[in-house]
């Protein structure tokens, strides 16, 4: 009776769903193909194709046999995995720290963090603190880049808070330093909090590329982000496939620009797709969690 | 002298958090701090030789004087409200929609799917829409050739670009930014509905009786929110799209910050311009601050 009653407005409401998740996957599934496309059908292929015909991950060997791009990737794998490291270490210190309720200048050192995110010295004061600390063109200015996030931090003291405090009075009745009990009591207790804002520095690294832009000079050192903007926003198909560097590309001859763009789109988006699993689990209570706009 | 002694003790007690704390606060100080002080070049003539001389409000003057600085305000202003009046309700809706769908499974299924571009680069984001809307060869260009129209070259053209961008931040971000209502609406009492069916409540009058007015305090509390952060109309994601044909219309005070500042050598007038932007944004956030605070009794910080 009831399912009756209101079933035309339901199926509405749900095909329109349905709808929308097609426009969310659609640009990205006619990237996925235009990229997996054979060179012999590559020039007819455009947004409304919707199969891949004569099928070749040439065009993804191609991509990759390109030196900026694999120095790209490694670049960016290189970044995220110390970046990471870093962020973990040092945020969880902060926010360990912070769950002490007593601690003198507690709230101090509390809003001496929340200024830094109501208020910034700008891009070109950014730039000149690396020029005068000597990291330009080095991968620390972009590894260090926000090492800390406010937000973050508040997200995880929101999980260290619910380790039991019993818990840590008798490891420090047990004679167990404060680092120690970070490290071996808080952080084991706290994995869904360590693996949530993992997540989200892992992405905000694996997307950065401004800052990589203007701190770093060297073109060998710049990470996949900036490659894949360089080639498909700037469209400097020159620096690619043209002059110097067409005929150390394997098959680039063959290779269409449309599905060398499409390939780069994907291949950037592809360490996203593999922990979007892990991103569905976390992410979204992160999200409540830290209840805070991005 | 007895409350002394004891801070003295409770300081000694908690040497080893304060050991903790020190990289942090001194990552703080260093990388946020130091380039407040660092904006002082606004107030500044650059020099390469000996030390910079103050200059007062002289790169403010410029800037105020300066028809590219106006219309890039007025850029911001336009493309920031654009996105917040006509962007905020979509992802409001959404959650209610999804409120009416009963089946777990598809619920779950949709949602993963529109989560997804939320984690994408807007490298990525402009790459996908620059393909996208192409003419003739994109997929909306091709829908609108099926339908008998010319074909529109969007990203080009002065007239579309900025729907290019409030479509494309809905794309991103519609999803996730449901997020928040979705568990709003899932915390309020079913037994409150249970109610309204038996006194005959039809599902519509139930979403607008029962639904809205308990999520309206997490609604007001996300608009003062982004009223707070007005003035970033969103650089990655004009950055990543603007191009020379509709520069005059897209450039915001970020990206002039950027252009005139770092990629034209003026710091101390790119300075400026952030300066004052930021001025604008910290008055901002301080009073959205108290109006949230009178709202909702809670402050936003």
């Amino acid at each position: 009776m009831e399912v009756k009653r209101r079933s035309i407005g339901q199926i509405f409401i749900v095909v329109f769903l349905f709808l929308l998740a097609l426009v969310m996957i659609y640009p990205i599934y006619n990237q996925l193909v235009i990229s997996l496309t054979g060179p012999e059908y590559i020039a007819a292929a455009d947004g409304t194709t919707l199969v891949a015909r004569g099928m070749t991950l040439d065009t993804y060997r191609s991509v990759l046999s390109i030196k900026k791009v694999y120095r790209g990737l490694l670049n960016s794998l290189y970044i995220t995995s110390v970046g990471l490291v870093i962020n973990i270490v040092l945020t969880s210190m902060g926010a360990y720290a912070l769950t002490k309720r007593d601690l003198p200048g507690r709230s101090l050192i509390i809003t001496f963090i929340i200024i830094t995110m109501i208020f910034e010295g700008g891009l070109i004061p950014d730039y000149f603190l690396m020029r005068d600390l000597g990291l330009l063109n080095r991968y620390w200015s972009v590894i260090l880049y926000k090492a800390v996030n406010p937000y973050y931090l508040i997200i995880l003291l929101r999980f260290f808070d619910r380790v039991p405090k019993s818990l840590i009075e008798a490891a420090r009745m047990d004679g167990y330093g404060e680092i120690r009990i970070l490290f071996s009591i808080v952080i084991p207790i706290s994995v869904a909090g360590i693996a949530t804002i993992s997540l989200f520095y892992g992405v905000f690294h694996w997307n950065e590329y401004f800052r990589s832009m203007i701190y770093l000079i060297d073109e060998a050192k710049m990470p996949l982000q900036v490659v894949v903007r360089e080639l498909v926003i700037a469209g400097e198909k020159a620096n690619f496939i043209g002059a110097t560097n067409y005929f150390n590309v394997q098959g680039a001859a063959t290779v269409d620009f449309k599905a060398l763009k499409a390939a780069l789109i994907i291949l950037v988006i592809i360490p996203i797709l593999l922990f979007y699993p892990f991103v569905l689990r976390y992410f979204v209570k992160g999200r409540l969690e830290g209840s805070v706009k991005e | 002298m007895e409350v002394k002694r004891n801070l003295k003790k409770r300081i000694i007690r908690d040497k080893q958090i304060y050991l903790l704390l020190f990289p942090v606060i001194l990552f703080f100080f260093v990388w946020h701090y130091i380039p407040m002080w660092g904006a002082r070049i606004a107030f500044q003539d650059i020099r390469y030789i000996g030390d910079n001389q103050w200059a007062g409000l002289k790169h403010f003057r410029m800037l105020f004087s300066s028809p590219v600085f106006a219309r890039v305000f007025l850029n911001t202003i336009v493309i920031s409200s654009m996105k917040i009046f006509i962007f905020f309700p979509m992802p409001i809706v959404l959650a209610f929609l999804f409120n009416e769908v009963t089946s777990q499974g598809y619920r779950k299924f949709v949602q993963s799917v529109i989560y997804l571009p939320h984690f994408f680069s807007w490298v990525v984001i402009a790459g996908i829409f620059i393909s996208l809307l192409s003419s003739p060869d994109g997929v909306v260009n091709q829908i609108l050739i099926f339908f008998g129209a010319d074909p529109v070259p969007f990203m080009t053209s002065t007239r579309h670009i900025r729907w290019v961008f409030v479509v494309s931040e809905i794309w991103r971000s519609i999803g996730w930014d449901s997020i928040l209502y979705i568990a709003a609406i899932n915390s309020i009492s079913p037994t409150l509905y249970e109610a309204a069916t038996i006194d005959g409540a039809s599902r519509l009058q139930q979403a607008l009786r029962i639904t809205l007015p308990s999520i309206l305090p997490t609604v007001i509390t996300v608009f003062i929110l982004n009223l707070g952060f007005f003035m970033n109309a969103g650089f990655d994601q004009v950055f990543n799209m603007m191009n020379d044909a509709v520069i005059n219309h897209v450039d915001i005070i970020d990206t002039y910050v950027y252009r005139i500042g770092l990629a034209k050598g003026n710091f101390s007038l790119g300075t400026a311009a952030g300066l004052f932007k930021g001025l604008i944004g910290l008055f901002l956030i301080l009073s959205t601050d108290r109006l949230s605070r009178k709202a909702t009794g809670e402050g936003v910080w």
